[in-house]
């Protein structure tokens, strides 16, 4: 029964009934529509939904309503003063703090907590006092920066200045290559910026599904007709009543059913769903319904799996499980081996890991009543879910819309269509009204998507002077269930080996196999980073053996510009060797290695990545990015719509610095609309490090269209030749005489009054014909590849095996640095997710199959207490196929971290962990058996 | 994510909770709902009611007599470390509190709550123990102290019936030459369950160690005290436990004897003997300096 109860918001104060049941975090959101406080795990672990109860910072999802009757909340909406930003807001602002801000609001609000028990806390209390908040983008660096600025704010002491000098291919320019806080921050910040979970639409019910509670079975029946007599209940769907469309990411390999057909193939695969008017209900319901399974038996190690006589996911494909099968051989490693004068090959195994953005999927589907949908999602890519759709539904593209609202980040876990986009649209189709999915935070592990663990054999050969002669590489992807983005894990695992080191032989024999377990697909650095893991620490391993430091070794074999790897990839611009001496000289490399005690030791790794993909998922002739540009009326602001999406890492604000560069204006006087398949044109979307390039050309040639007939117009004004006019920071000025000019807007203004609309539009598309002949070789094609380098120190327990990370000093060629702060905080993200997946990181099944810790209590990600000492440095470099010279940095960022902490780990213990995570036990193991030797 | 039904009461004083109590013979008793809402929310388990403690006076109270600290069941962890008596008497329960979840999870959570859910791998337990601590329980009219060494009887079961409360947590004030430490082992810095714990508590008199208690945490069915480490360091110099000396190690031994430590996701058997030496190792070290 609903108690009434009184209770005090910021300033003001509500009377509302609520049931003992309600959490404090859904009377906020939920009835007091006060949605700036976010909901992440709902078990207490993640801090999203922090708000200051009583003086006391709680997370809110821990308490019920009913219990805070008479007590005072406050919440980020109360933090600003009107316009006012709150100092704590205005550092988190500046100080680049804020990526997907799907932590901040519970971030913020606990450091208000902090400053109001401390005025003054030192950077490693607030490292301390910070950890109850997780944060999965930013990796804390730039957080703690913010909250020191904000103490000084608040004690009216003037915080240190940054000293920036732009890189030298950004010193002409005006907007790009400054460090410029993000145009969403400030929305961000303050509890504003609305998430698909934050929207809701009048007359809207909810949906959830019923998740197989067994790893393979056949359905024998199911009795939906309780849960559909169930009040409240409007719509029961299963596998009978939706189309028998088979859907997935990569064409090849559609093998996903909307609800299970007859079969399922791991614990959380879909079964039914439900719409009901609320949750409770749903859930209530989900319990009513009876399924009969006949259970077969089940599969979990791709080993096993490859086997004769092994249980078969799929009776008519995929013969020894095996999903995808790649064998390439590039020169000749038998000649190549042959000429090595030493040879060392080792087994690594990686861990299966989830991306674990702090904001779970949600989706909102709305059918009007001309047959038409429009889908609100949190998603990557607004394309691929727009592409996929349509291919379910049976519509053309013009049928549906779909909306990213902003996207608490994704990291490949949202970058392709997922199931609750895919049947809210069934469920809303039949309730006849707008239906919400969420997932919770075990349904998204669930849901995976995750890494695929890889069991990598790698063998090197290499000669005296540490010239790699041969390579050859074995890797097993264990797959899951259904194949996601596995083909192309694939395909990357191999393929992206060639990218940092010269070598002319190599051969690769990939195997992804599917198990009864939750299907991977695309994280950060897809498929690579286990690869990569690998061969740093067994470069390393061959160094120590033929007596050549690790720096030198990748220094003699370092890619260069302009080089054409055997497997067929363009490399342009590279300063990998910079990078190189970059790390070496900033961490000291030459004093401290082979000198540090034991139980102290140093690393080094390196990386890099594609900066975009060269082909789309599907075979598609679309360009790849799409801008267009409208100026405003008067010519005092710009609108940039750009289908690209951005998650957090910063796109709309890059791709709106390269606007505003082209068109000569300030960052000012520009907005940006994405990733709304109705008002902006097609982006392939955040993924594949592909958006600052490929957008960001799109986008500067939409500028560059509006610049052309803003200089056409001014011509006619100040009565000078277009060619001898230049637009730049709100001017439009005689090159060779500056000082003659008119404001920008005044060209605008004329223009529009003289011809109606001033747009711009732009597309991107990368050079035809990217890479070789043979099979698969479109992945790991680009227009262009960065490059990166980090040295890590760390220190271990001895008796323990427990690692800590003490610093790391990285540094990286992404062309021109767009925005180097957020360059920065990309890198700083990529070290404390990389340092995370080596250390803690692991998805663990009981023999049945079930995950046994699908939550961020026992699944442990990186706090800021773990945060190390971070030094980025972005090196000189210019691509010519870049916009102003930039490249990726997003995901290549992730690449070097894995070998790095591997090498320290194994610098400071004297013998190797081989097995992702390095864990306690696994490093004492290590040292326990090289003791007895 | 939603909580099963359950009708919520709200009594005001102790004797109005321990009727509900009886009333109530499926009811749970919610201290801060740290751990009782998350296990509500997996569906782990469920009451139809729920009796909330939250606003009984007497439960939040921190006092003292000459000899003993009474800490009230429902103080939150936060407040038992800013309590001024705990941090006098009891530094080491403050140092093993602020292992506890996120200072979130501490402005909620509260001691008692942490006791009564008797997982194996709380942090509060081992110290208290090592201080010799006793439970306050109350049972309608009645009340009885327990000592909290015979409360635990498994992971995640105590010896409270149905119609108990735990009321207080009685602490010993250390006697002159006592020292006690919590040593903690978890697998990332902050917020994180500990994979073995030990708490020592050590009294010396002119150098010799007159009396010890050694508490191993997460490695039995319960928190336990180590008999065989005790008997080690009982009337020995404390010179003898100097690092790497092998009575320091034998001392390391007895408590991997005591333990009886399982697989899981955070460390397997041997690992958890191994790390469980060490920390031993350690605490006493850190009690006896």
């Amino acid at each position: 029964m609903k108690q009434l109860i009184t209770i005090t918001v910021n300033a003001d104060e509500y009377e509302v009934a609520v049931k003992p049941t309600t959490t404090l975090l859904d009377l906020l959101r939920e009835e007091l529509k006060l949605t700036g406080t976010k909901k992440g795990c709902e078990l207490g672990d993640c801090g999203a939904c922090t708000v200051i109860l009583d003086g006391k910072a709680v997370n809110s999802c821990l308490v019920l309503a009913v219990e805070a009757a008479g007590k005072r909340v406050e919440t980020i909406e109360g933090l600003a003063k009107g316009v006012e930003l709150h100092p704590i807001q205005r550092a988190f602002v500046e100080k680049g703090a804020i990526q997907c801000g799907y932590c901040t609001p519970g971030m913020i609000m606990r450091t208000k907590s902090i400053f109001d028990k401390n005025p003054n806390p030192t950077k490693q209390e607030i490292q301390a006092e910070l950890s109850g908040n997780l944060c999965r983008c930013t990796g804390y660096t730039k957080i703690i920066e913010a909250v020191e600025t904000a103490r000084d704010y608040l004690n009216g002491v003037k915080p240190p200045e940054l000293e920036f000098m732009p890189q030298k291919s950004a010193i002409d320019l005006s907007v790009v290559g400054r460090r410029l806080p993000k145009i969403d921050a400030p929305d961000k910040a303050t509890g504003r910026a609305l998430y698909t979970d934050d929207i809701s639409l009048p007359n809207m019910i909810y949906g959830k599904l019923l998740l197989s509670p067994v790893p393979h079975a056949r359905i024998v029946s199911i009795d939906t007709s309780k849960a559909k007599a169930f009040p409240g209940v409007k719509v029961v769907l299963t596998g009978a009543d939706v189309p028998d469309v088979r859907w997935g990411t990569s064409p090849p390999r559609y093998d996903e059913t909307i609800l299970a057909k007859d079969k399922v193939r791991f614990v959380g695969d879909v079964v039914a769903a439900v719409a009901a008017i609320d949750e409770e209900t749903c859930y209530r319901a989900l319990d009513l319904i009876q399924v009969e399974y006949e259970e077969l038996p089940a599969v979990f190690d791709p080993m096993e799996a490859m086997k004769e006589g092994a249980p078969r996911l799929f009776d008519d494909k995929y013969e020894h499980n095996i999903n995808t099968h790649v064998d390439h051989h590039f020169g000749d490693i038998e000649k190549g081996f042959a000429q090595a004068d030493y040879i060392r090959e080792q087994r690594f195994v990686g861990n299966r890991t989830y991306q674990n953005p702090m904001e779970p999927h949600c989706s909102i589907a709305e059918w009007d009543r001309h047959g038409r949908v429009t889908l609100y999602t949190s998603t990557q890519v607004v394309h691929y879910v727009h592409h996929q759709l349509s291919h379910i539904l049976g519509l053309p593209l013009g049928g549906i819309r779909v909306i990213m609202t902003n996207c608490g980040g994704g990291f490949g876990a949202k970058a392709a269509t997922n199931t609750i986009e895919v049947v809210s649209i069934f469920l809303s189709r039949i309730a006849g009204c707008p239906v919400k999915m969420r997932f919770s935070r075990e349904e998204m592990y669930l849901f995976g998507r995750g890494r695929h663990k890889q069991y990598i054999d790698l063998k090197i050969g290499v000669k005296k002077d540490g010239t790699i002669t041969a390579v050859k590489q074995k890797a097993v992807l264990e797959g899951g269930a259904y194949s996601s983005f596995g083909i192309v894990s694939t395909y990357y695992a191999g393929s992206m080996l060639t990218t940092l080191y010269k070598f002319p032989n190599y051969k690769y024999d990939g195997f992804r196999v599917n198990t009864n377990l939750p299907p991977c697909g695309a994280f950060r650095g897809h498929g690579c980073p286990h690869p990569r893991f690998a061969f740093e620490s067994l470069l390393t391993m061959i160094a120590d053996d033929i007596g050549m430091d690790s720096i030198d070794i990748r220094l003699k074999n370092a890619m260069t510009p302009e080089y054409h790897t055997c497997n067929d990839l363009e490399i342009h611009s590279c300063e990998f060797t910079a990078c190189l001496e970059e790390v070496r000289k900033k961490s000291g490399w030459d004093e401290k290695k082979g000198k540090l005690p034991r139980g102290r030791g140093i690393g080094i790794g390196c990386g890099g990545f594609v900066s975009g993909a060269g082909y789309p998922i599907y075979r598609s002739k679309f360009p790849h990015s799409n801008a267009t540009i409208k100026v405003m009326e008067d010519g005092t602001r710009a609108i940039l719509f750009i289908g690209d999406a951005d998650i957090g890492q910063g796109s709309d604000t890059v791709l709106s610095m390269a606007a505003c560069e082209a068109m000569g204006i300030s960052y000012d006087r520009i907005s940006v609309v994405s990733a709304d398949s109705d008002l902006t044109p097609i982006g392939f979307g955040a993924y594949s490090s592909r958006v600052t390039l490929m957008g960001g050309n799109a986008c500067k040639m939409a500028g560059e269209e509006v610049k052309n007939q803003i200089l056409l117009q001014a011509a006619g004004i100040m009565k000078v030749d277009a060619e001898k006019l230049e637009a730049k920071d709100n001017r439009v000025f005689v090159k060779e005489d500056p000082s003659t000019f008119i404001p920008w807007e005044e060209a605008g203004f004329a223009f529009f009054s003289r011809n109606g609309p001033l747009l711009g539009k732009g597309h991107y598309s990368p050079p035809e014909g990217l890479g070789g002949k043979y099979k698969g070789a479109a992945v790991g094609t680009s227009p262009a590849y960065s490059f990166s380098a980090t040295v890590c120190e760390v220190e271990v327990d001895m008796e323990t095996g427990k690692v800590k990370v003490l610093n790391f000093w990285d540094a990286h060629d992404c062309g021109t640095a767009v925005n180097p702060m957020l360059v920065e905080g990309q890198a700083e993200g990529a070290v404390l997710m990389g340092m995370s997946e080596v250390l803690f990181e692991n998805e663990v099944f009981d023999t049945k199959g079930k995950m046994i810790n699908p939550d961020l209590h026992n699944y442990l990600i990186a706090t800021s207490a773990d945060m190390p000492e971070i030094q980025s440095t972005i090196v000189e470099s210019y691509e010519p196929h870049g916009p102003y010279g930039a490249k990726e940095v997003g995901e290549g960022a992730t690449l070097p971290i894995l070998g790095a902490i591997a090498n320290a780990v194994a610098d400071a213990i004297g013998t190797r962990v081989f097995e992702l995570p390095i864990t306690p036990q696994r490093v004492l193991e290590a040292i326990q058996k090289s003791n007895q030797c | 994510m939603v909580l099963p039904d359950f009708r919520f009461h709200q009594p005001a004083t102790l004797q109005d909770a321990l009727n509900l109590l009886g009333q109530h013979p499926d009811a749970a008793a919610m201290a801060g709902g740290t751990d009782l809402l998350v296990e509500m929310k997996k569906g782990l388990c469920r009451h139809h009611d729920i009796i909330s403690l939250a606003k009984i006076p007497e439960l939040k109270r921190i006092t003292e007599n000459t000899d003993n600290l009474f800490i009230g069941a429902c103080s939150t962890h936060s407040e038992v470390m800013a309590s001024r008596l705990v941090r006098e008497h009891a530094p080491a329960l403050v140092k093993a509190t602020s292992k506890i979840g996120s200072e979130q999870i501490r402005n909620t959570g509260t001691i008692g709550g942490n006791i009564c859910t008797a997982a194996s791998c709380c942090d509060t337990a081992p110290i208290l123990l090592a201080m010799n601590a006793s439970v306050e329980i109350a049972c309608d009219e009645k009340i009885r102290i327990v000592p909290l060494r015979d409360f635990f009887t498994f992971n995640k079961k105590t010896i409270l019936e149905k119609r108990d409360l735990v009321t207080r947590i009685i602490v010993p004030k250390p006697v002159s030459g006592t020292g006690a430490c919590y040593e903690k082992f978890g697998l990332r810095e902050a917020g994180s369950i500990s994979v073995v714990s030990v708490a020592a508590s050590i009294r010396i008199q002119d150098a010799v160690i007159t009396d010890a208690l050694i508490v191993i945490g997460a490695v039995a069915p319960t928190p336990k005290i180590s008999g065989q480490a005790i008997e080690i360091l009982k009337g020995r110099n404390v010179r003898e436990f100097m690092e790497g000396s092998p009575l320091l190690e034998e001392a390391g031994n007895g408590a991997v004897r005591d333990s009886i430590p399982i697989d899981d996701i955070r460390g397997g058997a041997q690992f958890r003997r191994d790390v469980l030496k060490v920390l031993t190792k350690r605490a006493i070290r850190s009690a006896i300096a």
